[in-house]
């Protein structure tokens, strides 16, 4: 069971390779990478099986697990855990799944980029943080995995640093999720305060004995954290940004999978949550926001990538209110789903990005005559994304809705209900802008369909997208959680509403109509929500606050530290310009000097010791 | 009358100073080397005043002594070597003209 | 038993002793200073005589005021050009004074409130022979050291006062 150590391992031993290697080196030597993922790929899917069937024990004590002592803080031992249970073992498909991918994807959009090496190592350093991460039995190890990856999405956000809005948005995502890291990291500080262990299987049963204010602290605290990492209102501004980077790397990190982690963190410590009322409300005040928000806000964005960074923020605001009503099953299988079919948009936006080297939806149109298999592809996980039944995403979201009218939080159902109004609006609107009708723009018309590496990834995610939808009462056993089959009136209710959506869309923008350019502009909702509700200002208004203050300390930095290191100097310099008459370079002098020392030791001594 | 061991290191100590004034003071090389035989001489004292008042049987300060003797001897062997060595080169043992270690 | 030394004969001898020192110093002349110096030495050859310590004083006598005193004038005779050059300015330095006199006063302060409980002295007084006894026998590594130290300095000796003229 061992070979479970070599998943994780495989691609960092990769990025520590060509970590060393020369860049023209490492450029040549891409199987690599790829052969690593693929061989993460097959391994994953022995540790799936065993832990095969899941159910309730398998989650409770995990089906294997290997822990190295680091040592001892105070009088607890300080253990790093690899545990795999079926939250695990379902990850790991979906990581590798989508990660190889993405990999075998990128050999193509990426070919020619004079980094494209390091492009792969950092790609490997994510999957191999990411791996860790769900392998992580204990808090610690998950908490390391979860900041490299916060280092690889920032070196992938800033891939092309020298544009001045990738090297931005890179900053701001890290600080941004930093933001919430703080906020991960003093939850951990108080788990260990108060259990003296970092192991999810010493702290979470542990947590029904803490008091709530404990409880709510450290669940607040942790939810911080995973609002940081899951690009949650308020702390969603850096996602959008984030599109700066690659866009098989968006598909990978900002759509599938490191996004994810802070709902799966939710999720692995649900019980924590449970214990605290206010938590559990808390997540879904959050989720109900941020799914909302980012669904209004993806229906007027222009950028193609932007639509679906939103999509995903409103996406993961969706998985919360999953994890809100305390069904995990609802939340993590929405996580699975969103995982392929989310990526899958992303690179068939890619390929259009590609063909058309453009990504404004407004100088798009007519890809549907040229690019036959992408336009299948994205339009099956369109109608995923929308909610239309059968698609993977017609399930999830039913689970969502089925646990919260469950759960009486009829606000939230309301709440959720719309968004799914809104996401069905918004990807038809973008699905109408791209592929039907005639290009827009002639100068972005060259369009052609791409080559296999590209494709092939996304005919695999759209059969998984297809089908996979129907696992969801065998995932829902798989993870201990539960799930039904659709209701008639939940189901026609949800699909009801998604055609809503779609038909608005095509009332508005059907047949190349564009009544946004004319009529909306003039709204003051429609103003309020394509400025993202003004959210970036009082972000701005900090930094530009903190750059004062940093213009403040660079000032006294320069006058007064500089001025008093300068005359530290030039007083050593007039002192030792004084001190040298000293050195007459007549032995006596020193021989006087010396004795005068040697006086006052023995006088000092003398003192002293009171002889 | 009868004088006792701190008779004797008293006069030591006496000695040693003036040896160390000289050392400290004077121009001449030869002179200071002069000087430093005084002090010397101050340790022997010492040296031989403990081994009479302590250890008189088996003597050890006596041993000592006859060894810094040794020491000294090579010492102001050397010493003056040297001082003939300068005074080849430079024509004079005057301790204020060797200033050649100045900042 | 003499447990203690004469006092009488004590205070004679450091009288010689300091007395001797104190000339060496003020002389200004080198030569004189050489032989003012010789007196010290000798003065301190009977301070040995009186605290016992037989060979040490006839050492004391051999070396320093044989060897030694005759090596100095040696020198003093080849670095002095002229007759004259023997009677030096006065050199008188009121810190070094004050330094000397100032340790000094350290080291009495300290002495003034040590007490070594003198040990009564043995029937016998351990004369030469005993010294020799134990100077081969117990003393013998030392010894041996000593006499490579003599070696090795009078070899340095030789190079740095004439070893190079050749050359």
């Amino acid at each position: 069971m061992n070979y479970i150590i070599a998943i994780p391992l495989l691609p960092a031993a990769v990025f520590g390779l060509f970590f060393v290697l020369p860049r023209r080196i490492r450029n040549r030597m891409l199987y690599l990478p790829l052969a690593a993922m693929a061989g993460s790929f097959v391994l994953s899917i022995p540790a799936f099986l065993s832990a095969w069937p899941g159910g309730e024990d398998a989650v409770r004590t995990g089906t294997w697990h290997v822990a190295y002592r680091l040592g001892t803080i105070g009088t607890g031992p300080l253990d790093v855990i690899l545990r795999l249970d079926p939250y695990a073992a379902m990850m790991l498909l979906v990581v590798t799944i989508v990660g190889l991918g993405v990999q075998i994807y990128s050999l193509s959009y990426m070919r020619g980029e004079e980094r494209i090496g390091w492009y792969y190592a950092v790609l490997s350093l994510f999957t191999s943080a990411m791996l860790l991460l769900v392998l992580a039995g204990d808090y610690l190890l998950f908490y390391m995995a979860w900041e490299v990856m916060g280092l690889c999405s920032y070196l992938l956000i800033g891939f092309w640093f020298t544009d001045n809005a990738a090297r931005n948005a890179s900053i701001k995502a890290f600080l941004v999720t930093r933001v919430g890291d703080v906020g991960f990291a003093v939850g951990l500080a108080i788990i260990w305060v108060t259990v003296g262990s970092f192991d999810f299987h010493a702290v979470l049963p542990a947590a029904t004995t803490w008091g709530p204010g404990v409880a709510t602290a450290v669940a607040l605290l942790l939810l911080f954290g995973a609002m940081g990492k899951s690009a949650q209102f308020p702390l969603h501004v850096w996602l959008p940004d984030a599109m700066a980077g690659p866009t098989p790397a968006s598909a990978l990190i900002h759509a599938a999978t490191m996004v994810a982690a802070g709902v799966f963190l939710v999720a692995r410590s649900l019980p924590i949550f449970e214990v605290s009322g206010v938590a559990m409300h808390a997540v879904l005040l959050i989720g109900g926001t941020t799914a909302l928000l980012g669904a209004t806000m993806g229906a007027v964005q222009y950028d193609i990538k932007k639509v679906l960074a939103y999509s995903t923020i409103s996406q993961l605001g969706y998985m919360f209110l999953g994890l809100g009503t305390g069904n995990v099953a609802a939340g993590l299988f929405l996580l699975l789903t969103h995982a392929f079919f989310k990526s899958l948009l992303f690179l068939g936006a890619g390929s259009i990005i590609h063909s058309l080297h453009t990504q404004d939806m407004r100088e798009m149109g007519g890809v549907a005559s040229k690019m036959k298999v992408t336009t299948v592809t994205f339009t099956i996980g369109a109608l995923a994304l929308a909610g239309i039944p059968p698609l993977s995403g017609f399930f999830s979201k039913d689970l969502i809705l089925d646990s919260l009218w469950a759960g009486h939080h009829y606000v939230a159902f309301a709440v959720a209900l719309s968004t799914a109004m809104l996401t069905a609006f918004y990807m038809t609107r973008l699905w109408l802008r791209v592929f039907p009708g005639e290009p827009r723009d002639t100068k972005h018309a060259g369009g052609h369909e791409s080559d296999w590496k590209i494709l092939s990834p996304m005919v695999v995610l759209s059969v998984i997208t297809l089908g996979i939808g129907f696992s969801a009462i065998v995932f829902a056993k798989f993870i201990a959680g539960e799930a039904a089959w659709p209701q008639l009136v939940m189901g026609s209710t949800s699909t009801l509403v998604a055609l809503v959506g779609i038909v608005i869309a095509w009332v508005l923008f059907g047949g190349g109509r564009d009544t946004e350019e004319r009529t909306a502009r003039s709204s003051f909702v429609y103003l309020l929500v394509s400025n993202k509700y003004f959210l970036d200002y009082p972000y701005e208004h900090i930094a530009l606050g903190y750059t004062r203050f940093s213009e403040g300390v660079n000032w006294f930095d320069r006058v007064v530290i500089n001025g008093v290191v300068n005359g530290v100097g030039v007083a050593c310099r007039q002192g030792g310009g004084l001190l040298k008459r000293m050195q007459t370079g007549r032995v006596q002098t020193y021989q006087r000097l010396v004795l005068a020392g040697v006086i006052a030791f023995i006088v000092i001594a003398v003192y002293l010791r009171g002889v | 009358m009868r004088v006792g061991m701190e008779f004797f290191i008293g006069l030591s100590a006496i000695l040693f100073c003036l040896g160390l004034y000289g050392a400290l003071s004077k121009r001449s090389a030869v002179m200071i080397l002069m000087s430093l035989e005084l002090m010397a001489n101050a340790v022997n004292i010492n040296l031989v005043a403990f081994s009479r008042f302590v250890t008189p049987k088996v003597m050890t300060g006596q041993f000592f002594a006859v060894f810094m003797m040794v020491v000294a001897a090579a010492e102001i062997g050397l010493g003056l070597a040297l001082v003939l060595a300068l005074y080849r080169q430079t024509q004079t043992i005057e301790v204020q003209f060797l200033n050649e270690l100045k900042g | 038993m003499l447990s203690t030394v004469s006092g009488v004969a004590a205070l004679g001898m450091s009288a010689i002793v300091v007395g001797a020192a104190v000339m060496m110093l003020t002389s200004r002349n080198v030569v004189h200073a050489a032989f003012w110096m010789l007196g010290s030495m000798l003065g301190t050859a009977g301070v040995y005589l009186l605290l016992s310590a037989t060979f040490v004083a006839l050492v004391q006598v051999m070396v320093y005021a044989g060897a030694v005193a005759v090596l100095l004038l040696f020198v003093i005779m080849l670095t002095l050009r002229r007759r004259e050059d023997a009677v030096r300015s006065r050199d008188f330095s009121a810190v070094a004074l004050a330094l000397a006199v100032l340790f000094g006063g350290v080291m009495l302060y300290v002495l003034w409130g040590l007490h070594v409980p003198a040990a009564p002295m043995p029937a016998i007084v351990p004369g030469i022979e005993e010294f020799g006894l134990l100077l081969f026998s117990t003393w013998m590594l030392p010894f041996e050291i000593a006499s490579l130290v003599l070696t090795v300095a009078l070899v340095g000796a030789v190079w740095w006062s004439g070893g190079r003229r050749g050359r």
